[in-house]
Formats: structure tokens, sequence, C-alpha cells
């Protein structure tokens, strides 16, 4: 980072033509940044002509309205609440199931696994994040779909779901698809993002502090519970957030479970959507420019949600680095 | 005297309830971090055997050279589509991408280099399907369904990838190099090609490579740009191109028990390539760090 400026020479020297070539990399990537924002906002925008962004995120209801006789689309209402609400229950789900097991699994790599069970543990972990996405959703359709359907899933509804009737489910007919299973298999496919950068901050915390701690007393458990998580709390909330900004953006294999169901669902273990399958099962069929307008705005709300997202970790990991945890 | 000394050693070695019970919480969450730990893999095993169950019958060497409307149909055309579409991408994102990297850690003022970092994490978080939307609004309605909407698409992904992994290993070159360079007169751009880039070169190439893998396995993008074809193309990106994860979707989705089976095997032959790149670039930085 600390720059080659010892001389700036004008005129097209070499040394500034080869600074240009190399600029010119990072303008590419930023010109491809405004270009997606601009993009999606001028799409979106003759949706907002015919309705609110309001109604887009407050109403269920996403109907192509009816030609009347004049050829003109009427009662056209695009609202995404149903697949904004799968975005968030899916993803919550996910890092419901992640987060803990994830550091927990973090926390024994580092802390407790000898070193040549920690290598090539981390090293299947890091594996399982090269599988591509469509495979874990045809994993998911063909095989852990059912499993989940027939032991967690089946758990949870028989305990908890004559009290809570998002959780309540008919054992007799079980849906064939459901948001929990989308939920638990975004799970599985972040775990390794969880695992990898809890990982990163829990072996930053500096030795000295594990060793005063010890040097008192504590045990491992009390070592890893006052001093490691405290000190490197901000380093795992990034880490989180990170793999929930994944999780909101995974796509197929998220379409292939989740039953494609518009509205939002009765019941966690009833057929859903998301932002992002939605997009994948609608844009097809999408003519006209308020319909593509409505894949754009669908579009647009995925692109803020990460982008958000990303700033945040940034905003954390910076503090995190500024409060000295990491070297 | 040796009474009290006695007491005291018995005080110190006998554990007393409060130090049983701590322990008893720490052996607790030493056997749960490492159920955790078990559980973080058992997905990658129950995957992999069973798309090896599932795939084994549909493995025949007419599986790799046949297309999908032959009397024994392959995949041969989503095997060579993906890795036209990965190469092109690569080729077209990596030295854009190396290039930024050099910029960011060689050249930038500290302003450039926070805002240029803001730009590569927010075009890291964005999905894939953002990337698919963006090339099916702005280049599917210039260029039709076609490869060079989906390497536009899967670039924008490889893009900040690579940009990212050359300027985090371009930061561990030492300081001290580039200052020898230049105090023997080498010109500042030299400096930077054949003394920083140079010694980060393999660390740079394992970013690209993992870039390659990335955009191997990316469906969502591919469905709205280049969206799969029986037919073989050969190099002509401005039509309709088949891809492995193409062929997996759509097969997925089909009532025919053989498409169904070929979709296994298409992932298990994805899932070989992307896990063997993996391993082998994995297992080198493994080796190269220890060593």
């Amino acid at each position: 980072m600390a720059g080659l400026e010892l001389r700036r020479t004008g005129g097209l020297s070499a040394d500034s033509l080869f600074r240009r070539i190399t600029g010119t990399g990072l303008l590419v990537l930023g010109v491809a940044l405004v270009g997606l924002i601009v993009a999606f906002v001028g799409y979106s925008n003759p949706l907002w002509a015919i309705q609110s962004p309001i109604d887009f995120l407050t109403s269920a209801t996403w109907s192509t309205g009816t030609i009347d006789e004049n050829g003109q689309v009427v009662d056209a209402l695009y609202g995404a609440l149903g697949a904004l609400f799968g975005t968030a229950a899916t993803s919550l789900i996910a890092v419901l199931f992640a987060a803990p097991i994830g550091i927990l699994a973090a926390i024994y790599l580092v802390e407790f696994a000898p070193p040549r069970v920690s290598a090539p543990l981390t090293f299947i972990v890091e594996l399982i994040a090269a599988i591509p996405s469509v495979v874990f959703g045809l994993w998911a359709a063909g095989d852990l779909s059912n499993r989940l359907r027939d032991t967690i899933e089946w758990w949870i509804a028989s305990s908890f779901g004559r009290f809570i009737p998002f959780l309540s489910e008919d054992p007799e007919s079980p849906a064939a698809d459901s948001v929990f299973r989308a939920g638990f298999l975004l799970a599985i496919m972040i775990l390794p993002m969880v695992v990898a950068v809890s990982r990163e901050f829990i072996r930053s915390v500096p030795i000295s502090l594990r060793e005063g701690y010890i040097g008192m007393g504590a045990t491992k458990w009390e070592v890893i519970r006052d001093v490691i998580l405290p000190t490197a709390r901000i380093g795992l909330i990034g880490g989180v957030l990170l793999a929930l900004g994944r999780a909101i953006g995974e796509t197929v294999a998220v379409t292939m479970v989740i039953g494609n169901a518009e509205g939002v669902p009765s019941s966690l273990f009833q057929p859903g959507q998301t932002v992002a399958s939605k997009i994948a099962s609608n844009i097809a069929e999408a003519s006209g420019e308020i319909a593509i307008g409505s894949m754009a705005a669908l579009g647009l709300s995925l692109f803020l949600l990460t982008t958000m997202i990303s700033l945040a970790v940034r905003v954390l990991i910076r503090r995190f680095a500024f409060t000295g945890g990491r070297a | 005297m040796s009474m009290q000394t006695g007491t005291i050693a018995k005080l110190l070695t006998q554990p007393t309830a409060g130090e049983r019970a701590r322990q008893r919480v720490n052996w607790t969450m030493r056997i749960l971090v490492g159920v955790a730990a078990f559980l973080a893999i058992l997905p990658l095993i129950a995957l992999i055997a069973f798309v090896l169950l599932q795939s084994a019958p549909f493995l025949v060497p007419s599986f790799f050279f046949n297309n999908p409307l032959d009397t024994s149909p392959g995949i041969l055309n989503a095997i060579v589509g993906s890795l036209q579409l990965t190469g092109l991408t690569v080729l077209i994102s990596g030295p854009i991408g190396i290039a930024g990297g050099v910029y960011l850690s060689e050249f930038a003022s500290p302003r450039v280099v926070a805002i240029g970092e803001t730009a590569i994490d927010v075009m890291l978080g964005v999905p894939s399907i953002v990337a698919g939307v963006f090339a099916y609004l702005i280049l599917v309605p210039v260029l039709g369904f076609s490869g060079w909407a989906a390497v536009a698409a899967l670039s924008i992904l490889t893009l900040p990838i690579m940009m990212r992994s050359t300027q985090e290993v371009l930061r561990l070159v030492p300081q001290a190099i580039r200052e020898a360079s230049l105090a023997l007169g080498v010109p500042v751009w030299k400096t930077a090609l054949f003394v920083s880039v140079r010694t980060a070169l393999p660390g740079i190439l394992t970013g690209v490579i993992l870039a390659f893998s990335r955009a191997l396995g990316e469906t969502a993008p591919l469905l709205m740009t280049a969206r799969g074809t029986n037919a073989e193309n050969w190099l002509d990106f401005s039509t309709t191109m088949n891809a492995m994860p193409i062929v997996i979707y759509q097969y997925s989705a089909a009532a025919d028990d053989l498409l169904i089976g070929q979709a296994w095997a298409t992932a298990l032959v994805l899932m070989a390539i992307a896990l063997t790149i993996n391993v082998l670039v994995r297992g080198r930085t493994v080796n190269s760090r220890t060593a």
C-alpha cells in the first residue's frame, strides 16, 4: 500500500503509462459497480410510476394484472412481501444454525484440536465452500430435504407446532417443500464461511491474554468464554454478517427446495419463495417494462441488502482492527 | 509446622466442589465444540457419498463424449461450454482484476485505497443472481441469449475476487525489496512488475484459479444469459451455450429418471473438478507456507 511515489515524472513516461494501465483495472470495477446501480434503478423506474415502493415492500399480492378492452394492463400489483419474508426467514434460519455450530467448530479447530487434526479438518471445511450451489440444491432436493422433513422438522412441529402457529405442520401430510428446509440447506452452505472467518479472528487473539488468564487458574473453557470470545466478538459478528449476506443472495439451491409458492406462508414448514428464487423463476416470463421493472426492483432490493451488509462488515472489521484484536 | 504444610498441600491438590464443577463445565464444552466440528464436516461426507451412489450407474465413457440428443446421451457440449465460458471469463477479468490489484497495492493514495477497497467489498457481496439480472437487462436485449452475456455476468463476479487476492498477496511483499530495486535505479513500473508482482505471482495465480473454480459452479447467471442448448458450440459466444450447472438445474426438475440420473452424474463431474482444483491449489499453498 505504501506507494512507490519516490518520484513522479510528468508526461507519458513508461512509469505513468503503467500507472494508468493498472489504474484502468480499478476503474473498470468502479464502472461496473456504478453501472449495476444505474441499471437497477433505471429499469425499476417504470414500476414506481404505477405503484409506490411502499406497496412493493408491504403487499403480499404479486399480480401481473389483466388486459382491458383498450389493451391496457390494469390491476397490476407487485408486492414483494412474500419474497422478502422468505428471504428473511431462510437466511435467519441459516444463521441460527450456522453461527453457533460454526463458531464452536472454529473454537475447536483453534483451541482444542492438535495440529494433526486441525489442519485436515480446516481443509475439509474449506472444501465445502468449493462445492457449487447447484450441487447442494440437487443433493437437498434428492435426499437432505426428506431427511429434514422426517427428523428436525417433524420434531419441531410436533413439540412446538401446537403453541406457535408459524411452526405448525400436518404430521400426516407434510408439504413437499418448505421454507425451513431451504433455510437449513443455507446453513450448511454458509457454515464454511462462518468457520473460516471465526477461525481467523479467534487465532488473532494475543497469546499473552490467554496465558494471563490461565496463570490465574482459569480452565480452558473459561479462557474461551471470558477472554477469547469477548476479544474476538466484533470479528465473529462480522463473519456471521458476511455469511448472512451470502445466504440472502443464494439462488439456485434455494429455488430447488423452497417450493416457489406465492405469498407469505402460514408456517415455516410450508413452501414459500425468496427474493432471489422469485427472480430466478419469474424472469423468463416477465415481458413489458413494468414486469421487467418488477424484476429489477427485486434485484435492486437484493443489491441494497447485500451492500448494506458488506458496508456494515467493513465498518465492524475496521473497528476491530482499531481496538487492537489483530496484530 | 509440618502438619500445616500437609494441610496446605492437601488444600492445593484436592479440588473443591466449585473447582470440580468448573472442570465439569470445561469437559462438557470440550466435547460440545468437538461435536460442532464433526457436524461441520458431516454434510460434505453425506453429500459426496450420496452423489457418488446416485451417479455411479450413469458414469459410462459415452457420457463424456456424447451430446444430449445422441442415442446414448452425454454432456460433452456442457463440459465444453463450461470450460469456454469460465475460461474466457478468467481471460477477460483476470488481467483487469490483477491490474486493479497492482494499482491499489503499488500506486494508489490512501484515499483511493479506501474507496477502492470499499468498492471491492461491495462487489464481492453482490449475489450472483444480481449479476445475472444485470446482464439479462443490459446485454440480452442487444446480444440475445449468448455466451458473451454469460461471460459478462461471470466477470462481474470474478473481477473483485481477483482484485482482492492480488492486492492481498502484494501487501505481503516486503517493502524493503521494492526499495532495494528502486535504489538500484530500476524504474517504478519495472519494480512493480518484475519485483513486486514477480514475488507475489504464485499467490496471484492462486486467486485466478480460485476465481475460475467459483465461476465454474455459478448457475443462476448462466440460466438467464447462456441459457443452455443441446448443440455443441465451439467458440461461438454470440449464441446460446450449454454448461454443466445448467444441465444439473434443468435435468433435476425433469420427470424422466434417465435425465435425473444424468443430473447426478453431471453434479459429480462438476464437483470433482471444483474439489480437485481446490485440493491442488490449497494443498500447494499450505505446503509452501509450512516449508
